[in-house]
């Protein structure tokens, strides 16, 4: 705003030196444009990776396209939505996906914040606590779940080995891939592990810039430390509050390679021997390299965006309202 | 103005970005057209397929030609292969296609060179007659030249077997099991006796039984035939989970290579690429397996084309080392590397094959038994949904090893699923 201001407008302009056209056209050029041009290369990045493979994306899922059957291309309609619509493995992967994404993301954002509210404090060995929390996210998320894989084996995985030092699982050892629910607290075990820390941090970060005197404030009125964090803390960091939120809510939505790799037989991708921990994700890479009906897969990534955007409006509006209205 | 300042370097930071990566390319394009005449061959494939030494010998023969090798994981390769037959470009100049996935890219046939227009025919009096249909396209379009074939055999723990009390020469324990009911009797026994697992899984009991039979999960028609051979091999593998004597380890998985080492199975469904696999997983296992005849005879697993994705640009070049791969003194010397079984018939009467043994597998003669199972096998159609309806009744034989599904009731559930991969 400043730069216009002390721009002088083109009729208060000095006549008598005639004005050089070419210079005049460079300045309004430079005052005009210049501004548009900086920010293009986002907009011109975006429009190429981000928005052309939503807007292709949705083509596709108007068409029949199969790899296997070339001959078959066409318009398809909305055929693929009304088959989605019909097919009882999409309700069972968006089920899947909804268990497993609270089981993960709401013990992950809780535990980040005790923990974030923990090395808030004054520690020996601030900084490695620190940085030490936040390995797990540094960690290649294949390379984990693979060691996850074998935690979690039948025979011969350590959580079975904790399971048999409590007295469980002596004869029959627990199959962690068999069922849903124990199929769930696995998956949910290597996100909660990877990113607790990564947000831990956000919070921290936040938390730094509360001032002091207002827990000192607090603590004369006689609040714990336990009603400090939710009536102090949580409140004054409730935009990166909802930011995490939104993250998780999309990340958790999307969950592909933890169950991908959890698999028994990870080329089928079946997410278990009948689909107990099949996420939508999953589900995609199934459809689309498997059965090689990439129309199909469109719709369901189609359906995905929507359930992402629904979740994540909800999310955010309950998120806010915890803070805000207090 | 420090603002702009910012924002300016950023801009034009992004623009040496871009031109960079232009130049790059053209950078690339040049060093390409350098030699005159020069042609790069890319090669994709996964493991190992004893092509180090044939490259070097190929390349002194043919200044002009250069030869890549890209040996990646067996899965990423062909999904790689398929997303640039989609993009189409990228895609190597010569592919290996392996038989899980050749009707995938068979009846793609449009996206490859057609072996009959470069003087293919001549060949197909050389293979295995089901080797050369397997990679023909339904309009009469042969998309590849086969390298190797799958024959199965059964491999065993000979140290095991003499602990159970049961015979350890292979071919004592050949007779001990003609067919598959004789095999899971000998299972029985075998647990009885050791209290331990015989066979790694009830999945790798269906396939070899499957492919014994004259027709899989389809007929020639693409119709599902469930009631045929699947049942067959369906029952097979039911009767052995209930017998109690399956470890219930899924294949190629962590959980299955511990299996090896921790004697948690005592025999294995081989075919010749698995060889190499058992020396990988257990080297300390030398000496201690050992190989019998497959009850019922004969089988197929896995196996491999040379494919050239029309794409490319050299695609005559690389039709010639497609031609010069797939000959004689080149398929035997591929088999003494790595002892992938060459799918020419004529080959199987060569010296080098017949007197080739595995010093690894007790110095079995492994040439001359998997060339026997090679010979011996009923050519079966594999239909285009193939792929996923094994996975669909594998998934079935699992749930019922998880003790999810009664294996009463398994055999609906397997034709329900088998159905809905048909149509999906």
């Amino acid at each position: 705003m400043s730069l216009t201001q002390l721009r002088p407008s083109p009729q208060h302009a000095a006549p008598p030196p005639k004005p050089n056209r070419a210079k005049l056209w460079l300045y309004r050029f430079d005052t005009k444009a210049t501004p548009y041009i900086f920010i293009a290369p986002f907009f011109i990045i975006f429009t190429i990776f981000g928005l052309f493979p939503i807007i292709f994306n949705a083509i596709v899922s108007l068409r029949t396209w199969r790899l296997d059957d070339p001959d078959k291309d066409g318009w398809a309609g909305f055929d693929n939505f009304s088959k989605l619509l019909s097919d009882s493995d999409f309700w069972n992967a968006l089920y899947n996906t909804i268990g497993i994404f609270i089981l993960s993301t709401v013990p992950q954002l809780l535990l980040a914040l005790i923990l974030a509210n923990l090395l808030n404090r004054k520690l020996s060995g601030q900084t490695f606590w620190r940085i030490g929390i936040l390995l797990p996210y540094l960690t290649p998320v294949v390379a984990s779940t693979l060691v996850f894989a074998v935690f979690f084996a039948r025979d011969s995985g350590m959580a079975n080995w904790f399971l048999s030092l409590v007295g469980y699982g002596q004869e029959q050892p627990l199959d962690w891939r068999a069922d849903k629910w124990s199929s769930w607290i696995a998956i949910a075990t290597m996100v909660n592990w990877k990113w607790i820390g990564y947000n831990a941090l956000l919070y921290l970060s936040a938390m730094q810039a509360i001032p002091k005197d207002v827990y000192e404030a607090a603590a004369v009125d006689g609040a714990g430390p336990w009603r400090q964090l939710w009536r102090i803390t949580v409140p004054m960091i409730q935009p990166v509050v909802v930011f995490t939120v939104i993250l998780s809510t999309i990340g958790g939505l999307q969950l592909f390679n933890e169950p991908m790799m959890f698999d028994e037989n990870p080329q089928s991708a079946s997410g278990g021997s009948a689909h107990q921990f099949q996420t939508i994700a999953v589900m995609i890479y199934k459809v689309g390299w498997k059965d090689l009906n990439l129309g199909y897969a469109a719709a369901i990534s189609w359906a995905l965006f929507l359930l992402i955007l629904i979740v994540a409006a909800i999310n955010a509006t309950l998120t806010k309202r915890i803070g805000g209205d207090r | 103005m420090k603002h702009l300042g910012k924002s300016g370097l950023a801009a034009a930071a992004a623009a040496a970005l871009l031109l960079s990566g232009c130049s790059g390319q053209s950078l690339e394009g040049n060093n390409d057209k350098a030699a005159e005449g020069a042609v790069t061959l890319k090669i994709a494939f996964w493991g190992d397929m004893g092509l180090d030494k044939l490259k070097t010998q190929y390349e002194a023969a043919h200044p002009n030609v250069k030869i890549v090798l890209n040996s990646g994981e067996y899965n990423a390769q062909h999904e790689d292969l398929q997303k640039k037959l989609v993009a189409g470009s990228g895609a190597p100049d010569i592919s290996a296609i392996d038989e899980g996935f050749i009707v995938q890219f068979r009846s793609q046939a449009d996206k490859f060179v057609n072996f009959m227009d470069k003087g293919g025919a001549d060949y197909e009096a050389k293979y295995l007659p089901w080797k050369w249909k397997q990679s023909l396209s339904s309009d009469g379009k042969q998309i590849g030249l086969g390298t190797d074939v799958g024959g199965l055999a059964m491999c065993y723990r000979s140290d095991l077997f003499q602990k159970a009390g049961l015979p350890t020469d292979r071919e004592a324990v050949s007779k001990l099991w003609t067919n598959w009911d004789d095999f899971i009797n000998v299972g029985k026994q075998y647990t009885a006796k050791t209290g331990k697992k015989f066979i790694d899984s009830g999945t790798n009991m269906f396939n070899p039984v499957l492919s014994q039979q004259a027709v899989g999960f389809y007929d020639e028609s693409e119709k599902l035939q469930m009631e045929g051979g699947p049942k067959v091999a369906f029952d097979v593998s039911m009767k052995a989970v209930d017998a109690g004597i399956s470890a219930n380890l899924a294949s190629f998985q962590p959980n299955w290579d511990q299996g090896f080492k921790k004697d948690q199975f005592a025999v294995l469904a081989c075919p010749a690429w698995m060889l190499g696999h058992i020396q990988d997983t257990a080297p300390e296992q030398k000496g201690k397996w050992d190989i019998a005849a497959i009850p019922g005879g004969g089988g197929n697993w896995g196996g491999s084309w040379w494919t050239i994705p029309s794409q490319g640009k050299n695609v005559d070049a690389a039709a010639d080392f497609v031609k010069w791969l797939v000959a004689p003194e080149q398929q035997i010397e591929v088999f003494k590397t790595v002892g992938n079984l060459p799918s020419q018939p004529a080959l199987y009467k060569d010296a080098a094959v017949l007197d080739y043994k595995k010093e690894f597998m007790s110095n079995a003669p492994t040439g001359q038994i998997f060339a026997a199972t090679a010979e011996q096998l009923k050519p079966q159609y594999l239909g285009k949904k193939n792929g996923p309806t094994r996975v669909a009744v594998e998934n079935v034989i699992t749930q019922v090893q998880q003790g999810k599904l009664k294996s009463a009731n398994a055999w609906a559930e397997a034709v329900k699923q088998a159905e809905k991969a048909s149509t999906s």
